[in-house]
């Protein structure tokens, strides 16, 4: 008998009371108690630690066009002998647009999450579209998260929603109504709960600067080559090719203890981060060098 | 500032910054709010403290949330309980990542989602899940109830968390999102308490019980073990609807219909 049946009035129904339990270390547990969890910790084993992830920016790299989308998708259909890839995709200019409308008719964050990842899968269509061919098809949420393995076994690579399925369930946001988890955050979430070798963001600039690269300056920005997430949040500059939030969510990531930011915009630079090459900006959690 | 020149300044901010600068995100909180079902009410059906006790904690539950909804609007989540702990603890020894434990702890949520759904079939009320969400509004107008699966759909996105694989944002983080995201009237997670105490009253008996308190004093307070996810506090003090939530105990099931009609039964957290 436990101690909540006084809640009870009558003694007859008590002993049922009792839950029926399964014997865990976690047992009648809120599971909020810090150390009767903390016991479990063990190493986290990485499930497909040849996995690399490529994240397409969907204002830097798909809104840009023919141009842009071709180069980098050739760039991609190269890299497919040697790497097994999870590609996934931003919402670009249209999820600014849904947003717009969304906020102007007072809906909330979890609805506006939902609109603006329409949009990155959109592009995600698109990009398995050009790589048909291949053998690479777009993966919903479901499959990306339950059937890569498969998926990855049949085709060098997939596509999917940069997005996290966050959707109605998005969290309200510190200040503002915009949704915090987006494309860059659900990628590193996802890279990192698989255990994946690499990930790296392709964007239209050469990585992290000093200050804004497209703004007028007296003196240029300096493009920072590595950096520690904590020291980069704490520089607070203007403007960054990452949405802060990844860099917040680096101190708990279990494998991916860096990121890698390259310009899409210069040919070869996606194969040679693949291979490990220092282009563009590495940031990397605060407990590695 | 006029409604027009708030809403151009919004739109151009929105095509040319990024979306976490600070001065879009300021424009984005000027916006309007909408409460999309304002009348109706989230009650959390607590796993392990509830569904798991069997037939003589859930009948009960089930003729007075029958009974209520004819005066009241009820989104009825679910929790986990005892067969997630068991499989957290699996998974965790495993070496399985925080993204696995998610998606296995939903599927016990899911199946209190469906032994409820059954006891209350008679009563003509549906289990929503998914897509099934948009018929909700439909569901509520007609029979004045739906029941849905507590654990949000983070699956291989969860959060991970500071020290060890469990997920952070369960059940109590579900149902409360879905309130949020609704602008429902009330959130109510029904439980096995009386609700909040200073510390866990079935092992500590020094545990003093806490009828009202604020996000901010709540988390000074640091206690080491909490009725509630810890991170749901944040949850409710970023919120722009549910701006409060009443934990009450299940054992004792007309507390229910009491704190649907506004009454302090439990204890009432408020983010401010």
């Amino acid at each position: 008998m436990n101690g909540t049946s006084s809640h009870v009035g009558s003694s007859s129904a008590e002993p049922s009371f009792a839950a029926k339990d399964v014997p865990s270390a976690l047992m009648r547990q809120t599971l909020l108690d810090r150390e009767l969890v903390r016991p479990l910790e063990r190493p986290v084993i990485p499930l497909l630690p040849w996995l690399h992830v490529v994240v397409i920016g969907g204002r830097s790299i798909m809104d840009k066009g023919r141009d842009v989308v071709l180069p980098v998708v050739d760039e991609l259909r190269a890299l497919l002998a040697d790497y097994r890839l999870l590609i996934l995709t931003g919402p670009g200019i249209r999820g600014r647009h849904v947003l717009g409308v969304g906020l102007d008719l007072g809906l909330p964050t979890g609805v506006l999450a939902e609109l603006i990842s329409a949009e990155a899968e959109q592009n995600g269509h698109l990009i398995a579209a050009l790589l048909a061919e291949q053998g690479v098809s777009y993966l919903p949420h479901a499959a990306t998260a339950h059937q890569l393995a498969v998926h990855l076994s049949a085709s060098r690579a997939a596509v999917s929603n940069g997005y996290p399925p966050y959707e109605l369930y998005e969290f309200p946001p510190e200040v503002g109504k915009i949704p915090p988890h987006r494309t860059d955050t659900g990628a590193f979430l996802l890279a990192d709960a698989y255990g994946a070798a690499k990930i790296i963001y392709v964007k239209d600039v050469d990585g992290v600067f000093t200050g804004d690269p497209a703004a007028p300056n007296e003196s240029p920005p300096e493009l920072i080559s590595r950096i520690a997430a904590g020291e980069l949040l704490a520089r607070k500059l203007p403007t960054l090719p990452i949405d802060p939030l990844v860099l917040e969510l680096m101190a708990h990531a279990k494998h991916q203890k860096q990121i890698q930011i390259v310009n899409g915009l210069t040919r070869g630079n996606i194969t040679k981060a693949l291979r490990g090459e220092h282009v563009g900006t590495i940031v990397h959690a605060a407990d590695s060098d | 500032m006029t409604d027009t020149v708030t809403r151009t300044s919004l739109e151009s901010l929105l095509m040319s910054r990024s979306l976490s600068d600070p001065e879009l995100m300021q424009a984005s909180d000027r916006a309007p709010d909408y409460a999309i079902l304002p009348d109706a009410n989230v009650i959390k059906i607590g796993g392990q403290s509830l569904m798991d006790r069997g037939r003589a904690a859930v009948y009960p539950i089930v003729e007075e949330l029958a009974a209520v909804k004819r005066s009241h609007q009820l989104l009825i989540g679910t929790g986990a309980g005892t067969r997630a702990r068991h499989v957290y603890s699996l998974a965790a020894e495993l070496g399985l990542p925080t993204g696995v434990l998610t998606d296995v702890g939903a599927a016990v949520a899911d199946q209190n989602a469906q032994m409820l759904g059954y006891l209350m079939a008679r009563h003509g009320v549906p289990v929503v899940g998914g897509s099934a969400f948009g018929a909700v509004p439909l569901y509520l107008a007609e029979c004045g109830a739906a029941i849905f699966s507590g654990m949000p759909p983070y699956d291989m996105w969860q959060r991970v968390p500071r020290e060890g694989v469990i997920p952070p944002y369960r059940t109590d983080a579900g149902c409360y999102l879905v309130a949020e995201v609704y602008g429902c009237r009330s959130m109510i997670f029904v439980k096995d308490e009386d609700g909040l105490y200073t510390a866990n009253p079935k092992t500590d008996p020094t545990a003093r019980f806490i009828p009202k308190i604020t996000v901010d004093e709540l988390i000074a307070m640091d206690l080491p073990d909490l009725i509630i996810e810890r991170p749901v506090l944040e949850l409710i003090r970023r919120a722009r609807h549910v701006r409060s939530v009443q934990i009450i105990n299940g054992l004792r099931p007309t507390l229910i219909r009491r704190a649907l009609a506004g009454e302090h039964v439990g204890t009432i957290i408020s983010a401010a």
